[in-house]
């Protein structure tokens, strides 16, 4: 018996010293997670920045990856449903189940936009609750940041000081930002864009860009060449500035497009790691806000 | 009787639970998942639906006698309507449903309770269910690759796999990399090699093992698996009702798959499994002792979201006639429809005691509506 406690004593410190391990699932969750939880939280990414974060890879790596998670962070608003459900339904871990205290849902945290009244799926690959990109409206950050704070807490109040700290650092520097990046961006408003997908919704609401078309026929829906030609035919009418096209995609039909109308195609990255040169956060919206000539 | 009865059951279900909403004792939003998965086929080959019923395949040891479960007819073919169901019980259980019904009627595919709650990564399920025995068993043939199984598959495991009520237990080992260790109990009788058709006593299962493994190189991930099937071979002939077979059976699995996407849309997959059977008798004068081995390779190129080409060569290595070659394009709509022309040439059977070449063309439409969840890798 004395062994035990013996043995329990020598334990004990080590559970106690150990790091809070977060698994979440796209780089700027990361970023956040980071940045609030600094060393006192292990931070696991499973997506690549640079891939099309509705078609993640469910990799058995990953499940591995999330296997011993004290907690998990995701996105939500359907943008993991191709694949996060089979890894946690196959990590046979109980603190990731979404009924989980230590599950996060981002999206039930911020509002989000283009909340279709009616979903059909002749419509495309529709997001029931609203477009899900809402982390690249930069005003978003800082609600995000706070609510990962808020989830860190409620799961290790022993370091809540260190979180506060850590929030309150983040959101004075992006606040400072935000001013810097709305200056850059005061002269695109009211400005029209042409878009592969609804990527940039948030970005163009926060800066008052209009997105007049998709190249995409519908959501999901690779484009059509009579979908293209109606498109280049819409753009010489409305004459917006440029296609802004992410960088997952092949970008073969929208320099057809842009051959035929005239108008440029601007890369944008949707996330850390989404290019080389995006490092982190502040780098992703120093990029975007300077992307648009 | 009892089939439609059960078709019945299920969709009056469904509809009363939809038909409260909205009032003082709305229970529609406990509505579990449903889907409906349908896949329909045109199917060409040389030789009559009767005499492909008379030939037989090289490894064939019992009923099966076509090796054939979908695109069994010349001429159009509605292979299944798959009705299947998902939901929480609790927050100790999930359960699902999966019921097949065909122009024969409905079956219940599999229904079975998963564990969400279990500590030191384990997870069990029970009820009816598809064994996790090797890569392909425990999936679901609207994911399948080709149209049809492989032939090994067919022959060894039967043609709707390892599937029979039973208890599975999963633990996925503390390891940097991907590992999972499995266990299952099934009853006995699974039909295939497994078939316990006559002399049947109580107690005796069907165990199943395996151990899978997968880790990343760069954008390529690397799964390999070994399995293992034992239990009870009592097979009778389909037609006469004779005792072929008595005794016992080890079916031992070694599969291999590499997987390299270039993009979020475009992958190469290799795979490859082989499969072997030691059939041991109790009574040599009912059948003698069987060892056989058989294998397929596949190659799966996926060209972008609507693309899709694959390639499949497979063949036995004891008492075999020849090989069996399969070509296929699949074209997506979405991801809830497909279209899929494939094309095999099937040197594995003989026909009234000859070797005959089978040239088969399936034209093949899979569609799936309702909440139709994430495919696993």
């Amino acid at each position: 018996m004395k062994k035990y406690i013996f043995a329990l004593l020598f334990l004990l410190p080590l559970t106690l010293f150990a790091n809070l391990s977060v698994a979440v699932t796209y780089p700027y969750i990361g970023a956040l997670t980071k940045a609030i939880g600094a060393d006192k939280v292990d931070t696991v990414v499973l997506a690549k920045g640079n891939w099309d974060p509705h078609f993640i890879v469910p990799r058995p790596s990953l499940i591995a990856k999330v296997r011993d998670a004290d907690a998990l962070i995701m996105n939500g608003g359907q943008l993991e449903i191709g694949w996060l459900p089979p890894l946690i339904e196959r990590a046979s871990n109980p603190k990731i189940a979404t009924t989980a205290k230590t599950f996060l849902d981002l999206s039930r945290h911020v509002e989000l936009l283009q909340k279709p009244t009616s979903v059909d799926r002749s419509g495309g690959d529709v997001h029931p609750e609203g477009n899900p990109h809402f982390h690249l409206d930069p005003n978003n950050i800082l609600i995000l940041a706070g609510t990962i704070k808020e989830f860190l807490i409620s799961i290790d109040s022993q370091n809540s000081a260190v979180y506060e700290k850590n929030y309150a650092q983040f959101s004075d520097m992006w606040n400072k930002k935000l001013n810097t990046w709305k200056s850059k961006m005061a002269d695109k408003n009211a400005l029209k864009v042409v878009q592969y997908h609804n990527v940039m919704a948030y970005f163009n609401h926060a800066y008052g860009l209009t997105s007049i078309a998709t190249i995409e026929p519908l959501p999901g829906i690779p484009p059509s060449s009579k979908h293209t030609m109606e498109l280049i035919e819409l753009i010489k009418k409305e004459s917006p500035c440029c296609i802004l096209h992410d960088v997952y995609h092949d970008t073969k039909t929208a320099e057809f497009i842009s051959e035929k109308s005239g108008i440029k195609v601007v890369i944008m990255p949707h996330d850390v790691g989404a290019l080389d040169t995006i490092e982190d956060l502040v780098s992703l919206f120093d990029y975007l806000t300077s992307a648009i000539k | 009787m009892q089939k439609k009865l059960l078709l019945l059951s299920t969709l009056c279900a469904t509809l009363t639970l939809a038909g409260e909403s909205g009032g003082s004792f709305d229970q529609s939003k406990f509505i579990p998942d449903i889907s409906l998965i349908m896949d329909t086929s045109f199917v060409s080959r040389n030789v009559s639906n009767t005499d492909l019923e008379k030939s037989a395949p090289t490894s064939n040891y019992g009923e099966y006698g076509t090796f054939k479960e979908f695109n069994t007819n010349n001429g159009f073919n509605l292979n299944y309507a798959e009705l299947a169901m998902h939901s929480n019980v609790d927050q100790a259980f999930e359960l699902d449903g999966i019921f097949h019904h065909s122009t024969e009627g409905v079956e219940i595919e599999e229904a079975y309770f998963t564990t969400k709650a279990l500590p030191y990564s384990l997870k069990v399920k029970g009820g009816k269910f598809k064994s996790d025995f090797g890569r392909l068993n425990s999936q679901h043939a609207h994911v399948w690759d080709f149209a049809d199984a492989p032939l090994v598959y067919n022959s060894f495991l039967s043609p709707e796999g390892i599937n029979a009520p039973g208890v599975q237990f999963q633990w996925l080992a503390p390891t940097p990399w991907y590992m999972k260790l499995g266990f299952e109990a099934m009853q006995k009788g699974n039909g295939g090699t497994f078939a316990n058709d006559f002399d049947k006593k109580d107690g005796e299962a069907l165990y199943v093992g395996y151990l899978k493994n997968s880790f990343d190189i760069k954008d390529a991930s690397l799964l390999l698996g070994v399995s293992y099937a034992n239990g009870v071979s009592n097979i009778e002939d389909a037609e006469s009702a004779a005792a072929i077979y008595k005794g016992n059976s080890e079916v031992y699995g070694a599969d291999l798959s590499i997987k390299n996407y270039f993009n979020s849309y475009s992958f190469i997959n290799w795979q490859s499994e082989l499969l072997r059977r030691d059939m041991i008798s109790d009574d040599v004068t009912i059948g003698e002792d069987k060892k056989q081995s058989g294998y397929y390779t596949q190659l799966i190129y996926q060209m972008d979201e609507n693309w899709k080409a694959g390639l499949r060569y497979e063949d036995f290595l004891q008492d075999s006639y020849g090989a069996k070659t399969t070509v296929n394009a699949s074209y997506k709509t979405s991801e809830f429809a497909q279209l899929r022309l494939q094309y095999s040439y099937d040197e594995t059977f003989k026909m009234y005691g000859n070797k005959k070449a089978i040239d088969e063309i399936i034209l093949q439409l899979t569609f799936a509506i309702g909440a139709h969840g994430a495919h696993s890798f």
